[in-house]
């Protein structure tokens, strides 16, 4: 009988978990995962590969030629190319893969629409609490100076037969109730039949000074002209929000795009998603999320702390604009103190700045461009990569840079005194007129540029493009 | 003790050992494959020493076994 590894058997049950995972539990990053530690899968092969070995030696079996067969080394060499690409992929996109789902109504069913009566209640006060409660669609919700709440809309029921979604229509009403200084929508489309799935389209005026606490199951939220806070949680959600005069407090799981524009108070942002767009912010921003898209901030007035999965940037004050992606940061008008770490590849660009800057990345190219005076103190350094340092003219400063393995250039001349470091290295050093800031450069592994100049050569950062102009309506989104 | 059978059995999975390490250090550190790739060869020149070493301990090689494939004796 032919000798058995126990390798196949275990590769073919990994591939089924992970697939498994990724369709009942999308939260959980299994792919984003396995693009991380798919290395790991190699020395765990080749580990068990000799566990073999040793128990064939002590039972007496006789051994393979070869402890890893040709057809295996085929495996692991598309296992690498694999695991590679999904490392690479999994960094631009966290959730490129979609979920596979087979047959039911997503295939079959048949779509029926249904409008929901318009319903209206009288607030309580100025400001209510407005509470929606989890449900699937989109939701248009506007401010006004009216006291009553209105909602009206209409229901999308995806059903495989016309009486399984008359019944499901009755039993799904809308409700509107007043508790107090609260109220409370509620679209009811658990109590469903389960043949059936319900998408609903809101369309919500609220008394301007309300506060809003909506809980989501999938679908956009687009609001509007509201003084009290904003408080969103969704399972999958496209948040919109456009002069909002309270804190604002988003926890999306999943989510294309979160844009504000106009807030008043603190922005806070958790969770998982691709774009973010933050603009005329005059409260702090916080976000402690993990972003795969391009995340832009313009105008914000008490700065921001970005916490991410392996950066984070803080500015104090932005009156320009930063803009990041998952490889590269840019920024151009800002007030520090700023710091950037990334402990991946990062490209980053500062320019046009005041106070001290700290940025430390693994690998990327840094470029930084005071352009104006006086200089504060700056320390920069990377791993692998350049670091390109402008300094505007008759600027005061005491400069050490280090390229353990790489060669500066200096436009300082012999002013600068530049000396061998080990055996590939160079050290500069130099100092400009009396009392300047400490200027620290390091590059591991790459090149160093001094430049001076009193008009600054443009910065090489990709044109920003505008905004584009958001739907006067939100998208429906049927299922 | 092993021999050098169990020497060159082990050698691919040592080897699949190492170049699954080399790639968490690619991955996980400032220290690219290109860079450490040599560690490849050094061990697969380590492994053929010992089983050179192994090959000498154990006297003079002995002509490989093939299975009878009629079976009988």
């Amino acid at each position: 009988m032919r000798r058995g590894s126990i390798i196949g058997p275990v590769v073919l049950i990994a591939i089924g978990v992970a697939f498994l995972v990724r369709n009942l539990w999308p939260d959980i990053p299994v792919l984003d995962f396995l693009g991380r530690n798919w290395p790991y899968i190699l020395i765990g092969w080749g580990a068990l590969r000799l566990v073999e070995l040793f128990a064939w030696t002590s039972s007496g079996k006789p051994l393979p030629v070869s402890g890893v067969s040709g057809g295996e080394w085929t495996l692991v060499v598309i296992l690498c190319l694999f695991g590679s690409g999904l490392h690479q992929f999994s960094r631009r996109n966290s959730s490129w893969l979609p979920r596979i789902n087979i047959g039911g109504l997503d295939v079959m069913g048949e779509s029926f629409e249904y409008p929901y009566a318009p319903k209206s209640v009288k607030a309580a006060s100025k400001t209510p609490r407005i509470v929606i409660e989890s449900f699937r669609g989109d939701a248009q919700i506007t401010g006004t100076d009216s006291d009553e709440v209105k909602v009206s809309g209409l229901k999308t029921l995806r059903a495989m037969e016309s009486k399984d979604a008359e019944k499901s229509e009755k039993d799904s009403i809308l409700e509107v109730i007043t508790q107090g200084d609260q109220i409370i929508i509620r679209c009811n489309q658990d109590r469903a039949d389960s043949r059936t799935r319900i998408t609903s389209k809101l369309d919500i005026s609220i008394p301007r000074g309300a506060s809003i606490d909506a809980r989501g199951r999938y679908g956009d939220f687009d609001i509007r002209d509201i003084n009290g806070q904003v408080d969103i949680y969704s399972e999958n959600a496209g948040v919109r929000l456009d002069n909002i005069g309270g804190n604002v407090k988003l926890d999306l799981r999943k989510s294309d795009i979160i844009r504000a524009i106009g807030v008043k108070g603190d922005v806070e942002l958790k969770g998982r998603g691709d774009d973010v767009e933050l603009e005329n912010i005059s409260g702090t921003v916080t976000v402690s999320a993990a972003y795969s898209g391009t995340t832009q901030f313009r105008n914000l007035a008490k700065g921001i702390r970005y916490t991410g999965v392996s950066s984070d940037f803080q500015f104090e004050k932005i009156p320009g604009e930063v803009r990041s992606t998952i490889s590269n940061l840019s920024a151009s008008n800002v007030v520090g103190p700023i710091r950037v770490n990334s402990t991946k590849a990062k490209d980053v660009q500062i320019s046009d700045f005041t106070q001290g800057v700290e940025i430390s990345v693994d690998r990327g190219d840094i470029e930084v461009r005071p352009g104006r005076l006086p200089l504060a103190r700056i320390n920069v350094s990377t791993m692998h990569g350049d670091v390109d340092f402008s300094v505007p003219g008759q600027a005061k400063f005491d400069l050490k840079a280090t390229a353990s393995r790489g060669e500066i250039s200096n436009d300082y001349g012999d002013a600068f005194r530049i000396e061998s470091s080990g055996s590939r290295g160079q050290i500069l050093t130099g100092v400009v007129g009396t009392g300047g800031p400490s200027i620290v450069l390091n590059s591991n592994r790459g090149g160093i540029t001094v430049r001076k100049g009193d008009v600054l050569a443009p910065l090489s950062v990709p044109a920003v493009p505008a905004p584009p102009v958001p739907p006067s309506k939100p998208l429906v989104r049927v299922e | 003790m092993y021999g050098a059978s169990f020497i060159q059995a082990a050698r691919g999975p040592i080897m699949l050992i190492t170049l699954g390490i080399l790639l968490a250090i690619h991955q996980n550190t400032a220290w690219g494959f290109e860079q450490t790739f040599p560690v490849l060869i050094i061990v697969f020149g380590l492994l053929k020493l010992l089983e050179r070493g192994a090959d000498k301990s154990a006297g003079p090689m002995q002509p490989p076994q093939f299975p009878n494939p009629g079976g009988q004796a």
